[in-house]
């Protein structure tokens, strides 16, 4: 059984990884992929979003695929496919002595604090969920890094020129790009911060085998409260000898006892302990279901957890931000992301939206938007812009947070304004001529238009350059002309939130 | 017979048919007997005034030698489709490639430095795809590759270009013309831009003679410049196809200036309107003036 776990768990990590990487714009309208799928079977985040926004996301009969799944096989999803789960039983393998369970309890309190919050509106499933924080830390900070450790290498060879080996290196360079490779060098802020937690995510397996599994991961307690009915029942015979070996190797510490006796929702449905067992006496079948160990959670621990997560309503909601959004003109959303408080219940912070992002422009927020919207996306314009023709992160986006738009609702849709700052415009204050905002602005009449004016130089000598406005009834925001602002540093056009589609309130014009 | 030839006659063939005349176009061309400077080729078939347009300036085998490895650098600069002209049109890119190889060049390069991401751009703007079909080595811009190139210009004292292009044998530039907000027009100077590294953009504050400077290091054996369809206005990069109109027409020649020049006047101006195409005669780049040039025009009926 180790050996199918095993290429079960190698087969759906590749699967994940395929489906990470070709969550990447080749030129066309779309991906061509089901990218987003695993976040699309994950009932955590399907329902806490169903909880708090009152909607259904789009995968939410896949998810339930996996709890009847969950019904019937237990965890097999923690123990066989869940691909942050066979990270961790590799780093696992990299410490020898077991350890029991001590802190497994903490998982189904995140898991009921998380229920609570999300049934008071406030949604932060993403944080904790196993899938979102796979794919928000390769988003962010794995695959960027990886990406430039390979770059870099490369580059150096090609920079020192030796020839033939050059010749070498590049073809396998071109290889790497066409397969494994980004397009570009993703950058994020706070790559580094997301990595680090990453990192100390996947080395508290030296503390305890598989301890994020353990103790930590609230869809982990989810299914392991639904495997307690599970109709697939782990059973130890007669024959156990007591010799305890099954209960050294059981990855999540659900073996309490050297009698083979465990917790079920502990167990992984790994079946290690099956392969191993000297006297064959443990076995996972239909029937049977013996010896299994009570679990107490304790019930003030329980009380306390949804009470945290109810009290954490109101906690993280008492900022300026969360009043109005028009306190942080920065808090640029992706074209279709839901009014503010609606996209905050719904986006689970999978950075799906960020990976695929055609110009790196989408950041996640530190604070931008309060607390409570921590990891959610932003767009930067000085980073990357708003691509007039692209709408691949609705596509992508798992609960609906960021709505998919047709090519032409998309053209249509605001996500700010842009303002001109005359004193540091070219043709404004240097008599210098420039027309660049004008000339990428992406609307079919262009949002930017030139006004011709007579202008006088240090020497007094009258020039005549172009003068930029914009037309607020047509821009939508996407930030182009100040990504290719000649001025640099703080570019003299910018863009703010005000007029984004999706506020009712958050609006300069009249209409 | 390889997919080159078969794709190649499978377009001529087309193209004969949608120009009315069966073969008309290689007969018209033939008669080219006297050297000219320009060609401006009217018809329907992209495809086929293209390939008229090169025959009537003495055939591709005047510009590319057996074994030259070629860059044709069209325009690909933004995320748009043919039908809104901001692009050269894919089957005119193609059309010179497949002249190119039949005349014995080794290897076409085509590339483009884009203003929209390079995936969407070399996608949408069909160019990628015909290409590829004609059997160039389509790249995207390689950063490593941009050297400083001392120019010595009027505006620019050194500036970053794409070594691909300096390092080729020959070089045939496939523009669009289009109307520009400063420049007024992008004719075949402008599309330099597309091999500028760094910064670029700072060069608009003084862009006619920053284009004159580059279009001195960069020499084309020649410049097809394509008006099939035209923008003529909301340019350079359009979206509104109420700004296309359809010109059918392409224009050919071995001076920069000149071809520009003639570009000019499908928008109903004059050379000397256009910066760019003023100061390059005044430095000596090319002739502006068409009433010294010898120019041919062919329309297909």
């Amino acid at each position: 059984m180790i050996v199918y776990r095993r290429i079960s768990q190698g087969l759906f990590l590749l699967i994940f990884c395929f489906l990470f990487v070709q969550t990447e714009s080749k030129g066309g309208d779309e991906l061509g992929y089901p990218v987003k799928i695993f976040l699309d079977f994950d009932p955590l985040l399907s329902f806490a979003a169903f909880l708090s926004s009152h909607t259904v996301p789009s995968g939410f009969y896949l998810a339930l695929i996996l709890l009847i799944a969950t019904l019937v096989l237990g965890r097999a999803f923690c123990g066989w496919v869940c691909p942050l789960g066979t990270l961790h039983t590799m780093v696992s393998a990299l410490k020898g002595k077991n350890s029991p369970a001590r802190w497994y309890r903490v998982k189904y309190y995140n898991l009921l604090f998380i229920i609570a919050a999300s049934l008071f509106s406030l949604q932060l499933a993403g944080i904790a969920d196993p899938l979102s924080v796979l794919i928000r830390s390769f988003s962010l900070s794995v695959y960027p890094a990886f990406n430039y450790a390979v770059r870099g290498f490369f580059d150096t060879i090609y920079s020192l020129d030796i020839p033939h080996v050059v010749n070498v290196s590049e073809l396998i360079y071109r290889g790497l790009q066409r397969t494994v490779l980004s397009f570009g060098q993703p950058v994020f802020r706070q790559g580094f911060l997301i990595g680090l937690i990453f990192i100390i995510i996947l080395a508290l397996d030296f503390v305890d085998k598989r301890f994020w599994c353990r103790s930590l991961c609230p869809l982990g307690a989810l299914l392991g409260f639904v495997s307690r009915f599970a109709l697939l029942k782990r059973s130890v015979n007669n024959a156990c000898t007591s010799c305890g070996r099954c209960q050294k190797i059981c990855p999540s510490g659900a073996i309490t006892d050297e009698h083979g006796n465990a917790r079920i929702m502990e167990c992984l449905y790994c079946m290690d302990c099956d392969d191993l067992c000297p006297q064959g006496s443990i076995s996972f079948g239909l029937s049977g279901g013996s010896k299994f160990v009570a679990m107490n959670v304790g019930r003030r621990n329980v009380v306390s957890s949804l009470v945290a997560g109810i009290a954490a309503v109101p906690f993280l909601r008492t900022t300026p931000i969360s009043a109005t959004n028009r306190h942080n003109p920065k808090l640029i959303r992706p074209p279709g992301a839901c009014e503010e408080k609606e996209f905050l219940k719904k986006c689970v912070r999978c950075g799906e939206c960020m990976k695929v992002c055609i110009t790196n422009g989408l950041q996640p927020t530190l604070v931008d938007a309060g607390a409570e919207g921590i990891w959610t996306p932003i767009l930067v314009p000085k980073v990357g812009y708003c691509e007039f023709r692209c709408t691949l992160c609705g596509q992508v986006c798992p609960t609906g947070a960021i709505q998919r738009l047709s090519l032409d609702d998309k053209q249509r849709t605001k996500i700010g304004l842009a303002m001109i700052d005359k004193g540091r415009c070219l043709p404004y204050s240097f008599a210098l001529p420039c027309i660049v905002c004008e000339e990428v602005c992406p609307t079919a009449t262009k949002a930017i238009w030139l006004e011709s004016t007579l202008v006088a130089d240090r020497a007094g000598k009258k020039i005549t350059v172009q003068q930029p406005h914009v037309d607020l009834e047509l821009c939508i925001g996407c930030g182009i002309c100040e990504k290719q602002c000649p001025v640099l540093g703080e570019p003299a056009i910018y863009v703010i939130n005000s007029g984004e589609s999706r506020s009712r309130d958050n609006q300069v014009l009249l209409s | 017979m390889d997919r080159r030839k078969f794709l190649k006659s499978a377009l001529l063939a087309g193209a004969g048919i949608s120009a009315g005349h069966g073969l008309d176009f290689l007969i018209k061309a033939a008669d080219a007997t006297d050297a000219v400077d320009i060609v401006a080729v009217r018809g329907t078939s992209p495809t086929a005034i293209t390939t008229s347009a090169v025959a009537a300036l003495g055939g591709m085998k005047r510009f590319v030698t057996r074994g030259d490895i070629v860059v044709v650098k069209p325009n690909i600069g933004w995320d748009r489709t043919p039908e809104q002209a901001a692009n050269t049109n894919p089957e005119v890119v193609a059309t010179i490639i497949n002249l190119c190889y039949e005349a014995g060049a080794r290897k076409v390069k085509v590339f483009d430095r884009t203003v929209n991401d390079a995936r969407r751009c070399y996608e949408q703007s069909g160019i990628a795809a015909s290409a590829k079909a004609a059997g160039a080595e389509v790249t995207f811009i390689d950063n490593r590759k941009f050297q400083d190139i001392r120019l010595d210009g009027l505006a620019l004292k050194t500036w970053p270009l794409y070594t691909e292009i300096l390092e080729a044998d020959k070089v045939i530039n496939v523009p669009i013309a289009k109307t520009h907000g400063l420049a007024g027009l992008t004719l075949g100077m402008k599309n330099w831009m597309g091999v500028m590294g760094g910064w670029r953009v700072r060069i608009h504050q003084k862009l006619d003679k920053s284009l004159v400077d580059v279009a001195h290091v960069i020499k084309p054996a020649l410049i097809v410049l394509d008006a099939v369809r035209i923008l003529t206005a909301n340019g350079p990069q359009g979206g509104n196809l109420n700004d296309v109109t359809k010109l059918n027409t392409v224009i050919a020649g071995t001076d920069q200036v000149a071809v520009d020049s003639y570009g000019v006047t499908l928008f109903g101006r004059k050379g000397e309107d256009l910066g760019a195409v003023k100061i390059a005669d005044s430095v000596g780049l090319g002739i502006m003036d068409l009433s010294k040039l010898r120019i041919k025009e062919i329309a297909f009926s």
